[in-house]
């Protein structure tokens, strides 16, 4: 293989697929560069939630409620179903600690935009009848969705193809050759692609792709472990995350006081209904290196949480278990755009949690700033530079992996 | 076999899809599975993994043996959540691959 291209992106997850979609709809040039198959890492070991509720205000919310509006006419667009549902969420909160954290975090959710409110528990039963009796309230937002993301990757890869991109897939990235500070080509197993620009959209292995190009590049593989259980459709209904997740993802030093086991594997719940009526139930976040064993005590502390707050869930079978790695950055945001001193390299990776809500933006946006130059803030804000102009935030972020 | 034969008596998926998913790039059960949703159901690939493997030989031919099977995870049988919760220390946990 040899070919020339403008752009050769790296990784054919979520994120890779979607940014060569949105560049071969540009008329960029572009080959999609896959280590293995499409979707056969983290993309193809996670949940399902296009979720509003989780992130936190600001910038990532921002770009959640872009995407959320992209995938209502994605499917259409793409002319492939990706089992899009903007079916609503909650988030049941347990005890009144939660219940003032989660009206602080919901205040600065609605000033960004974001419909959401709080409901008493008896309001919140009326939409959510499975709730159990111990709750004191819940979040409600109609703006949370659900989408496959198998079908977002294949779905974005397949139509990418038929814009004229090219996918090689078992294919993998072992150099990047730099002349005067410039990319000149990418080098597989498979042979060369001379391109000037690269895009970095490995995920959990973006790290080796920028090592490749002398770039250091701050995210850690997170393992988030989840249940599948057999179909049982409509029983829970929307999507839905404890307020536990919420201050697990945010504020993990919370939980450590009422359960330092689930602090530690990072428990949070988070319930999700597959197409077929599947519960997808997590999950956890823990540094275990690229290791994505399921483990019997992290598979428990996760059913303990899902019965405290739907406890008639104690009959229902698991079918399944599985694990995927979640790319974590030490300030909880993506890694986009340039990186200085490279000309050439662009990152577009380390969604942690966010990759499936956060992708159609992700890869409109790099795809725009690669064909039109266009900076948008997220850009220029989510740069990797961030990391060497605010180095205390990685030293507070490496603190949390002990 | 004909093309509308069921592969996946779980999932309800046909030999046809198993071809096209190939077509579309499949080489290993997990990239069937992702792309059809073979082996996703309540039985979890025991019945239809070795079918799959067989027409993925076929059509590509990677010899079976070494075709990438699907991780094998747990549980071994469909389990009650409650049941899971009581099983204490006997949990045998499964086991990646360093995907």
């Amino acid at each position: 293989m040899r070919l020339n291209v403008d752009v050769a992106v790296i990784g054919g997850g979520v994120i890779g697929s979607a940014i060569t979609y949105y560049l071969a709809k540009a008329g960029v040039k572009v080959v999609l560069l896959e280590r293995r198959d499409i979707c056969s890492g983290t993309s193809g070991a996670c949940d399902q939630a296009v979720s509003m509720q989780t992130k936190n205000p600001g910038l990532v919310l921002e770009m959640a409620l872009k995407s959320v509006q992209m995938y209502r006419h994605l499917s259409a667009e793409l002319d492939y179903d990706l089992e899009f549902d903007q079916c609503g969420g909650m988030i049941p909160i347990e005890n009144e600690q939660q219940l003032t954290i989660m009206k602080i975090f919901v205040e600065q959710q609605k000033n960004i935009g974001l419909d959401v409110s709080i409901l008493d528990i008896g309001a919140a039963r009326k939409i959510q009848p499975a709730l159990g009796p111990k709750l004191v309230a819940s979040t409600f937002s109609p703006m949370d969705g659900r989408v496959s993301p198998l079908r977002v990757a294949f779905g974005f890869a397949q139509a990418a193809a038929r814009q004229g991109a090219i996918i090689k897939t078992r294919t993998e990235v072992r150099g990047i050759d730099i002349k005067a500070g410039r990319i000149r080509s990418v080098v597989t197993d498979q042979g060369i692609v001379n391109t000037n620009l690269a895009v970095d959209a490995g995920g959990v292995w973006a790290p080796r792709i920028g090592e490749l190009a002398g770039i250091s590049i701050p995210i850690l593989p997170r393992r988030g472990q989840i249940l599948v259980t057999e179909a049982v459709p409509g029983y829970i209904r929307g999507e839905i995350w404890s307020a536990r997740y919420i201050v697990a993802k945010h504020h993990i030093e919370w939980v450590r006081q009422e359960d330092p086991v689930g602090a530690e594997l990072g428990v949070g719940l988070s319930v999700s209904e597959t197409a077929y009526g599947n519960l997808l139930i997590g999950g956890t976040r823990e540094f275990a290196g690229y290791d994505t064993s399921t483990t019997p005590e992290a598979l428990q502390a996760i059913v303990r949480h899902l019965l405290n707050i739907f406890p008639g869930c104690k009959d229902i079978h698991i079918i399944r278990t599985f694990a995927g790695l979640r790319p974590y950055t030490p300030d909880g945001m993506p890694i986009l755009g340039p990186v200085e001193g490279i000309e050439g390299f662009v990152i577009a990776a380390g969604h942690e949690g966010d990759g499936v809500a956060l992708a159609p933006v992700t890869g409109s946006m790099i795809a725009e700033y690669i064909a039109k130059g266009t900076l948008f803030p997220e850009i220029s804000e989510l740069g990797l530079q961030r990391f060497n102009q605010r180095a205390e935030m990685v030293a507070s972020g490496s603190d949390e992996i002990g | 076999m004909g093309d509308d034969v069921l592969i996946c008596r779980c999932k309800e998926v046909t030999e046809q899809e198993i071809r096209q998913a190939i077509d579309e790039g499949a080489y290993s059960v997990a990239g069937i599975k992702r792309r059809t949703g073979a082996g996703m159901g309540l039985c979890q690939g025991r019945t239809c993994q070795r079918l799959i493997v067989n027409i993925l030989s076929g059509l590509t031919g990677i010899p079976a043996q070494v075709i990438e099977r699907d991780t094998a995870r747990p549980p071994v049988r469909p389990v009650k959540t409650s049941i899971l919760l009581s099983l204490g220390e006997c949990v045998d946990a499964g086991s990646g691959k360093g995907e």
